[in-house]
């Protein structure tokens, strides 16, 4: 990659030429009517459209949405496709001046108008202010929300409205960041100051707020995605989708869709037999199944010259189901008489076994210290009770796109992934391809939060197409495609008796957990957070069961929130029942040693703890259960997390050439978290050289070298330290040879793979939140929040604040109000989308109050250990107890929406 | 989207002989005023694919507000963002410039007309999910035995929808006048009875005919400079309908309250105006006390489903509140 700098960046033109997702949604109606036959040509009409100042004359089809040609026909792929129905605002852009959603305009609607996109914003070289205001502000994580973002802002300053806190909310309502950065893009418009909270001790580079390297690429729109690749002779590909949640597949005919002009393969399960290995640890998943077990399951996949024809003929296959009963609640698909989703029945073996190798036989994950019965009985307060969390989706912005591409046998794809190379190893692994056959690139992503860590399915369907038409094919996922066939956070079920001394001592813990998976299993399923607590008698027996709703898997810390949620639910009755302050209750039983035997290589937790409650000034702001009479009631509430800082497998290349500017190979793909940045920051701390003089090699499987992917907050501990041993080599040869003479360079690779012998490494956090509930109107205000972290030393202060603040902004949509909803009645989801599923605005958001505990780390990157999932963790639990604290009444169903609140009130 | 083709008139009048047209040769034909709603149901084939979309925007001259002494005239392709930023609407009817603003977001408003939003289809999730339910042509309204969170509780049955419009309930409250534009001529219909239930109709929200559009709207200055005010109540801060909300205008000399006008949005499939709780509070001072009694006639005989029982409590709060902080009695 080459240098990013200002007065470059107006010459680097955005290559890509690219495509939007305009394919209409899954078709839904039960019936799927037969389409026309062969259509006739699509009307066009010639028109007039000046962007960014240039007039251009086109002829267009008259049902190409404005965004379309934009991106397709003029090149201009800095407007990107969220959603393509007006729910996310990434293709905002300006008409005559004033923001539109340019995925709802027709293109001929705008014949004689100005509009203006994100690449007309820099002129002559100079970025608009805003941009300038955007990058020092950390505005942009994955970027793919950033244009529209700009957009909205420009036209609020085009209006000559008053710039305030207020104004500048109202005005982004329409654009949604996933990232959920909105407060920085708040800031970076009203013009406050950037908010991140002085590290203690900061080092040479690392410990440093710096914008991010391609914060650039990020605000002029020239960061390309997958979406925005389009090669010479590409096809578009579009899959049709099961309208049943659980059926049988007597027949398939794609007779009508081959015979449609333009219609160059049709894949089935009956002509396509690809395992899809990583979409099922426990069971075989092909790509195309029968019988399908969900709404939204894949039943065939076409591909043909544009992406209208293909929609076209995807609706012209017929299919005969044969319906089969569904289930949707992991408990009671448990029961006798449930109908068996898998061929081993609905219970699915635990995590552990599936991930072991060993003999997985079906049966809870069970975890048990001391005696649990005992243990009760020993207690004086015992408290038995029951959570239930919904299905909560991801809802990035970027949807899933696909592009492959066959060259002398090899493949490449281009794809939204977390992880370049197990995507690259699972495709190889698809096709009986050597690993080096298959290149994966995945340069920008547009947010993931764990649901693009392996390889999708949309990777291996699209490259099976390219295959067989010997031509490229790119695939698009629709906003409701990406809800209902990637995933979202497990459900869950969970049991509780939990047992006290009566000074607060925690005695006891038994959880009894259902988790529902949807058909496949591809993550724990694990319902975790009771390992926060010192206690002697813990039980913990947790079920990962099949049902017929959508996949369930990884999202951002994936089975914690959940659980805290519960347990921290418990936990405050407990404080309540024995009249003690949950602060005073957490110092005494947060967890010393994990599991109350390993130590820990760092701990910050009661720092975090008493930190925390510092800066939300707890012991003041706390007040008795139900202290307000009206109708607005304030109340406090705090809930703690830890999340694993494992040290592991990695590879980093340095290579420093005769100009002195040092190139870090490493292969992660920047999902929004800043690792681009992060790892230069740590190669160029520990080469001691300054942040400009490192490049980084990134994203593309045949330029980097393996690096774990960025899941499991692991990068910066993974690949950092490979960074640091890499770095100590090429000093040790520089200090031999010295510097590289003209021509040559000096390269070292470093592939360590430390582990931990004994001791346990884990970052900690602490949340408070005070909130007002309007037991009237149902609605929850959050009024502070502080969030407290031990993730070691904080490299980069301002993308970790941006981290903290995403993390809980997402667990606040979590815990109010985000659901993906199924009827019950027809086993089919009423609400994917951002509109539906109720995901977190611009007007939803609070001041969010960071606060680092910089605990000293002796492993790891100079101290660094792990941030990203460890923001989400205590979200819910603190949000409820805090509800709690207001109302008296506890909720024990999330979303804890306004009619829960209403409900618990009457 | 299938293939179809734009159609720009330059009249009201030839756009309602296009879509006759397009009908007479058997053809789907959909008028599109910002179009945002359409396009949406299109692409999610919620709607029979249209062979022609009547593009209403190339018509000149009809973006204005005409303010005159008997009368406020809105033209049919006023958007939403002038009526909630014109001043004059914003300082003489503001129960409707407040329900503009608490429309979607600036995109929306920036394309989408009044017209249009008064005439949007339901979000009703089981209609936008594309279920073949009654409002499709189905057997059935999924709803009543389903997740009725957010449907009716007034007005409800065989179907039951809410009306998603904020607008709407502005109008209603302000008695404005509907100018529609059909095949055979023009007629002027009170707001109150433009919509429909879907006990008389389940094929459509309003009195619309076939070809017939709306095409202007008049508000009386019988009740203009009126304090007024909308108050939304969503499941997340922007960019949804109504949970519940409600539009209020009231009529008062100091504390005493001569008329009031209240119409609660969310609620039913239509804008549902409440006389039970106008007359409370016509002709008495207004106090907590009756404020109170105002929501609860504004509540009387709600009928809500298994799930929406807390739009009840929710909407005799917001009725009460409104009625106490637009009086001043708060």
């Amino acid at each position: 990659m080459t240098g990013i700098t200002r007065r470059s960046f107006l010459g680097r033109s955005g290559a890509g030429i690219a495509a939007t997702a305009t394919l209409p949604a899954l078709t839904t109606g039960p019936q799927q009517e037969a389409a026309a036959q062969q259509p006739g040509p699509a009307p066009r009409t010639r028109i007039a459209l000046t962007v960014n100042g240039e007039t251009h004359s086109l002829e267009v089809e008259d049902r190409w949405t404005l965004v379309e040609v934009l991106r397709d026909h003029l090149e201009l792929t800095g407007t990107r496709v969220g959603c393509d129905r007006g729910e996310c605002g990434a293709c905002t852009v300006l008409l005559d001046g004033k923001n539109i959603f340019a995925c709802s305009y027709l293109a001929v609607w705008a014949d004689g108008k100005t509009v203006e996109t994100v690449e007309g914003l820099a002129r002559n070289g100079v970025l608009d202010p805003l941009q300038e205001a955007f990058i020092e502000h950390d505005a942009p994580q994955c970027g793919f929300c950033t244009s529209g973002q700009l957009m909205s802002a420009k036209a609020l300053l085009n209006e000559g409205t008053e710039v305030t806190e207020a104004s500048v909310r109202e005005a982004l309502a329409g654009n949604i960041c996933r990232c959920s950065n909105f407060l920085n893009y708040q800031a970076a418009v009203a013009r406050s100051e950037p908010g991140h909270p002085a590290t203690a001790d900061p080092l040479r580079v690392v410990g440093r707020p710096t914008p991010r390297l391609d914060a650039l690429e990020r605000v002029t729109g020239q960061a390309r995605y997958s979406p925005d690749i389009r090669l010479p002779g590409m096809l578009y590909a579009r899959i049709l989708r099961s309208p049943h949640p659980h059926a049988l597949i007597r027949a398939i005919d794609a007779q009508a869709a081959l015979a449609l002009d333009g219609v160059a393969a049709v894949l089935t399960h009956e002509n396509c037999e690809i395992d899809w290995a990583s979409g099922d640890l426990a069971n075989r998943r092909m790509l195309f199944n029968n019988p399908v077990r969900y709404y939204g399951d894949a039943v065939a996949a076409v591909a043909a010259t544009d992406r209208h024809t293909a929609e076209a003929a995807a609706q012209l296959i017929e299919v005969d189901y044969d319906t089969l009963p569904f289930v949707l609640d992991a408990e009671e698909a448990l029961e006798p008489d449930a109908v068996p989703i898998q061929p081993g029945g609905n219970l699915a073996p635990p995590f552990g076994a599936l991930r072991g190798g060993g003999a997985a036989v079906p049966g809870p994950a069970v975890y048990e210290r001391g005696d649990i019965e005992t243990g009760l009985a020993e207690s004086d307060v015992v408290i038995e009770d029951h959570y239930v969390s919904k299905h909560h989706n991801n809802a990035q912005m970027e949807p899933r796109t696909a592009v492959a591409q066959w060259e002398s046998g090899k493949l490449t794809v281009w794809t939204p992934t977390q992880g370049i190379t197990n995507c690259r190893d699972d495709i190889a692994a698809a096709f009986g391809l050597p690993n080096e056959q298959v290149r994966v690139i995945c340069e920008y992503m547009g947010g993931g939060f764990g649901n693009k860590n392996q390889c999708q399915d949309t990777d291996l369907i699209a490259a099976e197409l390219a295959r067989r038409t010997e031509r490229p094919v790119k695939l698009e996922l629709t906003r409701k495609e990406d809800f209902l066939s990637i995933h979202g956070r497990w459900p869950t079920s969970q049991y509780y008796r939990v047992g006290a001394k009566r000074d607060g001592t925690l005695h006891a813990i038994e959880l009894r957990g259902y988790s529902g998976m949807g058909p496949h299993i591809k993550s724990s399923g694990d319902i975790a957070g009771i390992d926060f607590y010192q206690c002697p008698n813990v039980s913990k027996t947790v079920h990962t069961v099949h049902t017929n709703m959508t996949t369930s898997a990884n999202y951002r810390a994936p089975s914690y929130p959940q659980g805290v949620f519960g347990i921290a639910s418990v936990l405050d009755r407990i404080c309540h029942e024995i009249d003690m302050d949950p602060l005073d209750f957490h110092l005494k039983n947060a967890t010393r040693r994990y599991r109350d035997a390993t130590p820990y290589t760092s701990y910050g937790l009661i720092d975090c703890i008493e930190q925390g409650a510092e800066a939300f000034d707890w012991r003041n702001r706390r007040r008795p259960v139900e202290a307000d009479a009206g109708p607005i009631r304030r109340g406090t509430g705090m809930a703690i997390g830890a999340f694993t800082a494992r040290l592991g497998l990695s590879n980093a290349v340095l290579r420093l050439d005769d100009a002195g500017t040092l190139w870090l190979h490493a292969g992660v793909t920047d999902i929004g978290t800043g690792a681009k940045t992060t790892l230069a920051m740590i190669a160029a701390e520990a080469m001691q050289m300054d942040l400009d003089q490192v490049e980084v090699v990134w994203g593309d499987t045949d330029r980097s070298p393996y690096s774990v992917g960025e899941s499991g907050s692991r990068t910066t501990s993974h690949t950092g330290y490979a960074i640091v041993e890499a770095a100590e080599d090429l000093k040790r040869q520089l200090a031999e040879r010295g510097p590289p003479g003209p021509g040559e360079e000096l390269v070292v690779e470093a592939s360590p793979n430390p582990s931990l012998d004994g001791e346990q490494r884990y970052s900690f956090a602490a949340h408070f939140v005070e909130l007002e509930v309007d037991t009237e109107l149902g609605g929850v205000q959050l009024t502070k929040y502080v969030a407290a972290h031990d993730s070691g030393r904080i490299v980069n202060p301002l993308t970790a604040t941006s981290q903290v603040k995403g993390g809980v902004i997402q667990g606040i949509g979590m815990a109010l109000h985000e659901e993906l909803l199924y009827d019950r009645n027809t086993g089919i989801p009423v609400n994917p989308g951002y509109y539906g599923a109720r995901v977190m605005t611009h007007l939803d958001t609070v001041p969010i109050d960071v606060v680092f505990v910089e605990s000293e780390d002796a492993y790891g990157p100079m101290g660094a250990k792990s941030i990203g999932e460890s923001t989400i963790i205590p979200v819910v639990g603190a949000i409820a107890n805090a509800i709690f604290n207001a109302t008296g009444k506890r909720i024990k169903e999330l979303p804890i929406s306004r009619d829960r609140v209403i409900g618990a009130m009457s | 989207m299938k293939a179809f083709e734009n159609l720009s008139p330059a009249t009201f009048d030839e756009a309602v002989e296009l879509l006759g047209t397009a009908r007479a040769n058997g053809e789907i034909a959909y008028p599109a005023g910002g179009g945002s709603d359409l396009l949406g149901m299109v692409k999610d084939e919620l709607v029979p694919a249209p062979d022609k979309i009547v593009d209403l925007k190339r018509i000149p001259r009809l973006d204005r507000i005409h303010f005159s002494e008997a009368s406020t005239e809105i033209d049919g392709l006023v958007t939403v963002d002038a009526i909630a930023s014109d001043e004059g609407v914003r300082s003489r009817y503001p129960v409707l410039a407040e329900a503009a603003a608490a429309v979607g977001t600036a995109q929306i408003r920036n394309t989408g007309t009044l017209t249009g939003n008064i005439c949007q289809r339901p979000w009703c999730w089981y209609f936008r999910q594309g279920f073949s339910c009654l409002k499709r042509g189905g057997d059935r309204c999924y709803s009543v035995t389903g997740e009725n969170q957010q449907h009716a509780i007034f007005g409800g049955g065989p179907s039951f929808i809410v009306h998603p419009s904020d607008t709407a309930n502005a109008l209603v409250a302000l008695e404005a006048q509907f100018y529609l534009q059909g095949p055979n001529g023009h007629r002027t219909v009170p707001a109150a009875e433009f919509f429909v239930l879907p006990s008389d109709s389940l094929e459509r929200e309003n009195v619309l005919d076939a070809d017939e559009l709306l095409i202007g709207i008049s508000l009386p200055s019988a009740n203009a400079d009126r304090p007024g005010a909308y108050r939304k109540v969503m499941d997340r801060e922007a960019w949804t309908h109504a949970v519940v909300s409600v539009a209020l205008t009231l009529d008062m000399d100091g504390a005493l309250c001569r008329d009031a006008r209240i119409v609660l949005g969310g609620v039913a499939p239509i804008p549902w105006r409440v006389p039970a709780a106008e007359d409370v509070l016509r002709g008495r001072q207004i106090t907590a006390e009756l404020a109170q009694q105002a929501a609860d006639a504004a509540l009387e005989g709600a009928q809500p489903l298994a799930k929406n029982g807390y739009k009840v409590t929710m909407a005799r709060a917001l009725v009460r509140r409104s009625v106490l902080e637009l009086s001043g009695a708060a």
